[in-house]
């Protein structure tokens, strides 16, 4: 049962990957981009990570998907359409790309470790949120910080970046 | 289970490579990095799983924000190309070529 939903999920996430990189419409890219985020929430799900699958939906599926769409609709959309689908030599880039994914497979195959703390300690009373918030702000209160300073810093330069008079 | 997460996370991050190198609409190119980085995000989430270890959970907490700035910043760049070109065909950014 748990691998019927898994590769239903896998062939969602994987093929909606797929389709970004081959639909020649950014707006339908930017759908099945939501369809992948959506896919890889569901497999978090199945992973006992409930926290980190709303937030996949919320800011990837959400945030990130609707602020994309937002600036394509800014756009002229027969501009962005008219825009070629691949550049002039795909073919060595698709090699590259494959090449990335042997490597990867490869070190997946021969990956080995001690499997017998699967599925544990991910979750205080039943409640993965709690877990993440116990460890998040004992153990890893600086980097959030940190994380703090950077969403700062990308909005200011986002605001710098779009002013008028940059040009000149 | 633990080998085909691991092959659906390298897909997701060989496609969104793939994505980046091929296209030439910046947009998409965007669209792509997010593929990659959710795929290694992944990675974190089923290792969390199988070793026990709520540390990579926290980890996606990071590379959420990472790429929320990311995707900010990459945007406020089309708009400034769009503006000065008025196209997000890659092939037009070469204003430092000359």
């Amino acid at each position: 049962m748990e691998a019927i939903v898994f590769y239903i999920l896998a062939i969602i996430t994987v093929g909606g990957g797929l389709g970004v990189v081959i639909s020649q419409n950014p707006f339908r890219a930017a759908l099945w981009m939501v369809l992948t985020f959506v896919g890889i929430a569901g497999l978090f799900v199945m992973l006992h990570a409930q926290f980190n699958a709303m937030l996949q939906l919320i800011v990837y599926a959400g945030a990130i998907a609707i602020m994309i769409a937002l600036t394509m609709m800014v756009m002229d959309r027969r501009n962005l359409n008219a825009i070629g689908r691949f550049n002039p030599q795909p073919l060595w880039a698709a090699m590259f790309g494959a090449g990335i994914l042997a490597d990867l497979a490869v070190l997946a195959l021969k990956f080995k470790i001690d499997l017998s703390n699967a599925g544990k300690n991910l979750a205080i009373d039943g409640s993965n949120t709690k877990m993440i918030g116990d460890v998040l702000f004992k153990h890893y209160l600086f980097p959030f910080e940190i994380t703090a300073i950077i969403l700062l810093v990308a909005l200011l330069g986002a605001v710098v970046l779009t002013k008028k008079d940059i040009n000149q | 289970m633990l080998v085909q997460y691991m092959i659906v996370s390298a897909l997701l991050i060989a496609i969104g490579a793939t994505g980046v190198m091929i296209k030439r609409n910046f947009m998409i190119v965007l669209m792509s990095l997010e593929i990659m980085i959710n795929g290694a995000g992944m990675l974190l989430i089923v290792m969390a799983y199988y070793l026990g270890n709520v540390s990579g959970q926290v980890m996606f907490l990071f590379v959420a924000a990472v790429a929320a700035s990311e995707t900010a910043v990459g945007l406020a760049i089309a708009v400034m190309m769009y503006k000065r070109k008025g196209s997000v065909d890659i092939n037009d950014f070469s204003m430092l070529k000359k």
